[in-house]
């Protein structure tokens, strides 16, 4: 019937609603409320789980009745659970309980750990530093017997006291130490203002301290980190890493620093509103705005990842439009195996996802060399924006007549300067739009840069993220911000576009400059 | 400058319109190039100038061979302008700059002298006032007499105009016809292939009849256009429609021929009268008379309708010994081929393709 008619029957658009009303009410009224942790052995128990934790492989053995979902954002993860997608999620304690400290609603933490995971450095076995875990093994067993860590671990973790302490600098370092960390959890890693500070930044500056090295961090995605430290890329990772069968093959690591507790974490329905006073909307986002932009100076890392992605945007802009122009010129003329084989790059770059051309260039292709990230990117996108610049001058040109070119050649032209002045000029109000369009792509399309460790603005809103504990007030600034920068990117290539346009020209100008 | 044309050949993957082409086109020449469609015209206008680049022989410009690898085009192509069917006047630029365009950057005239050579030519060409209009708020006529103006705007020695008026609405030839006109009497050197045969006529010294891959006939005006010396041309000149059966031996299709007949006439909007006329004489003398008289036939039936005075003449060759069909026994069809027919005329005699007798027929309009 609707099918037929084309249109949704009123009626079952009343059902299809009230259905979806139902179902997001509380839903969990049905099932137990979860105490300890031996409910969790439910086949309709869905439980999120960190990314790469061990504790994923105890819980499959443990309750294999369960559905285990994989979590890269563990404060998703806790909001899946406040909104009843998740029955529980079984991660490391001190960042749930600070998440539940900042206001987190809905979910509570059982009292009993499910398990302790063991923490360890993660070393590159392409360290150029001599001796990198004979050392590392030799300073932790230093600073554990000398109570140092210990007071550490009490600092950072029991009492949260997260004051950075000074620590000496190796005066006349002879050596680099290149430390890879994530720079999104607390209290072990994160960004305190612009800086980042945690118990593995401490012990980090203190190996440094130790080994009389100066200390270089590179923030990457979890996704990342392994495959930074198996390049060389870092000579070691100090981010709260996890010591795994499945890691040490894929690295070598240190000697176990500390261990994480892991608890579980589950809904509470009676806790809703418990926390007082709601909120009016407007005192609510004044409060996150603070939260997201003044406090500790956040908005420095909006303003150092706009700067970045501006950056990545306006060079992959310009050297794609040049790589672009030039291959047409090549081709224009060319033979057509040269053009063939153009054809067939073009057709790569266009076909790749855009995440793994970068990946591809960062790890394989510049893999071992020192090339920073943004160099990458600015690679990486001027391929991607070269090849769609290719392609609208060649829609744009095709579109001229060929009668154009010959009028040109019969009055003397040569090939090249007929191409400038008569058929490029008409081209170009063509492929405008498209040009248009896939600048304000190619801004969008930067977003994935975070991957290979460039901390561009979506990148910076996930670190800020991770420390107010709110999923939705960066991710909304990040869009505007976004949304602003398309605009005003925009607007320059309209300026550029009104002014190149010969058809455009402003008819009075025409007749001064041609009479003068 | 003299243009010279030697062995010129262009060929296609599978087509060849020009196969040896011969000519020598000296200063103040105004030719016309006529000739049926796909006989090569236009590409033997863009082989001059080497738009088109000529798959053998020679184009000499003062004995300069200009086909030669390597030779500046550049230079050759600013002496001899070129005016095209599709006007291609430049669609970004104003009429005034499409004609200072090119004198600016090729010939590096100042702006304001070639400003001011722009303006006059416009004058020249009725366009005054027009100066700063686009090429696609003009029309048809009007952009044809600016692409005029943009090929003199370069002075050059030689203009070569490809049908220059093919595209236009019937309203706007005569206005660019007259600009061509004008140009043709201030001695420059010209060629111009054209459909319109009384505006050749009028403006040329000398016309080059296309056909067969080369120019099948070379003449003055008067000449080509009234005595015409061999068949294709005078076929083209009278604009004659040609029909041309073969009959080789005793079970040839007869009745399909008549409808063939029937075809041809129909296509050329002949009237019925003729058309009955032409089945006539084929009835009559091929069937009657002639495929009862020859023992094996081999007969050509053509019949030429011309589209100018409505005539037609029809010729039948036929082989074996000489034969009047005025002798023939059959008095009543040669009768009835008397009744239809103004002249009629049998001579004897063989020709190169081994028919032994002619009979010719004029039938009126």
């Amino acid at each position: 019937m609707c099918r037929q008619h084309g249109k949704l029957h009123p009626g079952l658009l009343t059902l299809f609603l009230f259905i979806i009303l139902t179902l997001s009410g509380c839903g969990s009224d049905e099932k137990d409320e979860i105490t300890s942790i031996d409910q969790l052995d439910r086949p309709d128990c869905v439980i999120g789980v960190g990314l790469d934790c061990p504790e994923e492989k105890l819980l499959r053995s443990q309750f294999p009745d369960a559905k285990l979902v994989q979590y890269k954002d563990n404060l998703l993860a806790i909001r899946d659970v406040a909104d009843n997608r998740l029955d529980a999620v079984v991660y490391a304690r001190v960042p749930m309980e600070l998440a539940l400290a900042n206001g987190t609603t809905g979910v509570r933490i059982l009292d009993e750990n499910y398990c302790n995971n063991p923490v360890a450095v993660g070393i590159s076995p392409k360290t150029e530093i001599i001796g990198l875990r004979d050392k590392l093994n030799d300073f932790i067993d230093e600073i554990q017997d000398d109570g140092t860590m210990n007071d550490m671990f009490d600092r950072w973790v029991t009492k949260l006291d997260w004051t950075m302490p000074e620590i000496p600098q190796a005066e006349d370092p002879s050596i680099k130490l290149v430390v890879g960390t994530v720079g999104t959890i607390e209290p072990y890693s994160f960004y305190s203002g612009t800086e980042l500070s945690g118990l593995d930044i401490e012990m980090a500056y203190r190996f440094a301290a130790w080994l009389g090295a100066e200390v270089e961090f590179k923030t990457y995605d979890f996704n990342g980190i392994i495959a930074a430290a198996q390049s060389g890329d870092v000579d070691c990772i100090m981010s709260n890493l996890y010591f795994t069968p499945e890691h040490a093959e894929s690295i070598p690591f240190s000697d176990i620093v500390y261990y994480n507790d892991i608890a579980v974490l589950v809904s509470d329905c009676d806790a809703v509103g418990a926390n007082g006073e709601v909120k009016g909307f407007a005192s609510s986002v004044r409060d996150s705005f603070e939260k997201t932009f003044i406090r500790e100076g956040r908005w420095r890392l909006f303003l150092q990842g706009l700067i970045t992605t501006v950056v990545i945007t306006i060079f992959s802009i310009i050297f794609g439009t040049v790589l672009g122009f030039s291959l047409f010129m090549l081709c224009r003329n060319g033979n057509p195996f040269a053009n063939a084989v153009t054809r067939i790059c073009i057709r790569l770059v266009e076909g790749l996802p855009v995440v793994v051309l970068l990946m591809m260039l960062y790890y394989i292709i510049f893999g071992g060399l020192s090339v920073s990230g943004t160099t990458v990117s600015v690679v990486c996108f001027s391929l991607v924006f070269g090849a769609a610049v290719f392609g609208m001058i060649r829609t744009g040109v095709n579109a001229i007549d060929r009668g154009q070119l010959e009028a040109a050649y019969t009055l003397g032209y040569s090939d090249l300067k007929a191409f400038f002045r008569i058929v490029f000029p008409q081209a170009l109000p063509l492929f405008m739009p498209s040009y248009k369009t896939e600048v304000t792509s190619v801004i969008k399309a930067t977003a994935v840069v975070g991957y290979i460790a460039v901390q561009d603005l979506t990148k910076m809103g996930d670190i800020v993220r991770t420390r107010t504990y709110e999923a939705f007030f960066p991710l909304i600034s990040v869009a505007v911000i976004y949304f602003a920068l398309a605009g005003f990117m925009t607007f320059l290539v309209n300026r550029i576009e009104l002014r190149i346009d010969p058809r455009k020209r402003d008819p009075e100008e025409i007749r001064r400059e041609v009479e003068r | 400058m003299t243009i010279e044309l030697r062995h010129l050949e262009k060929k296609y993957e599978n087509l060849t319109p020009l196969e040896d082409v011969n000519a020598v086109i000296k200063d103040g020449d105004v030719i016309s190039v006529i000739g049926p469609s796909g006989t090569g015209k236009s590409t033997l206008l863009r082989c001059i100038n080497l738009l088109e680049r000529p798959t053998g022989g020679q184009v000499l410009l003062d004995g300069d061979d200009i086909t030669a690898a390597g030779y500046d085009l550049k230079k050759v192509r600013r002496r001899m302008g070129m005016v095209f069917q599709s006007f291609n006047l430049f669609g970004h630029l104003t009429v005034i700059e499409n004609l200072m365009l090119a004198p600016m950057d090729i010939l590096k005239k100042p702006k304001k002298e070639a400003y001011e050579t722009g303006v006059n030519l416009l004058k020249r060409v009725g366009l005054s006032g027009r100066e700063y209009q686009y090429p696609d708020q003009l029309s048809g006529g009007q952009k044809q007499r600016v692409a005029i103006a943009r090929t003199l705007a370069m002075d050059p020695d030689v203009i070569l105009l490809d049908e220059p008026t093919s595209a236009l609405d019937p309203t706007m030839v005569s206005e660019v016809q007259a600009v061509i006109r004008d140009l043709s009497q201030t001695g420059k050197t010209m060629m111009i292939v054209t459909h319109e045969m009384n505006f050749a006529r009028a403006i040329c010294n000398r016309v080059f009849y296309m056909d067969q891959g080369g120019i099948y006939e070379e003449g003055t005006p008067d000449v080509i256009f009234d005595s015409p010396q061999k068949d294709l041309t005078r076929r083209f000149i009278r604009k004659l429609k040609v029909l041309e059966l073969l009959i080789d031996d005793a079970h040839s299709d007869l009745p399909g021929m008549g409808s063939e007949i029937d075809r041809y006439c129909l296509e050329n909007n002949m009237f019925p009268r003729i058309r009955n006329h032409i089945r006539l004489v084929f009835e009559e003398l091929v069937q009657q008379i002639l495929m009862s008289e020859l023992k094996e036939p081999v007969i050509r039936f053509t019949a030429e309708y011309s589209e100018t005075d409505n005539k037609t003449d029809v010729t039948v060759l036929y082989n074996g010994a000489p034969f009047d069909p005025a002798d023939t026994k059959n008095h009543l069809s040669y009768r009835v081929l008397k009744s239809v027919a103004s002249e009629l005329v049998y001579h004897p005699g063989s020709d190169e393709e081994g028919f032994t007798n002619t009979c010719s027929f004029v039938l009126p309009g």
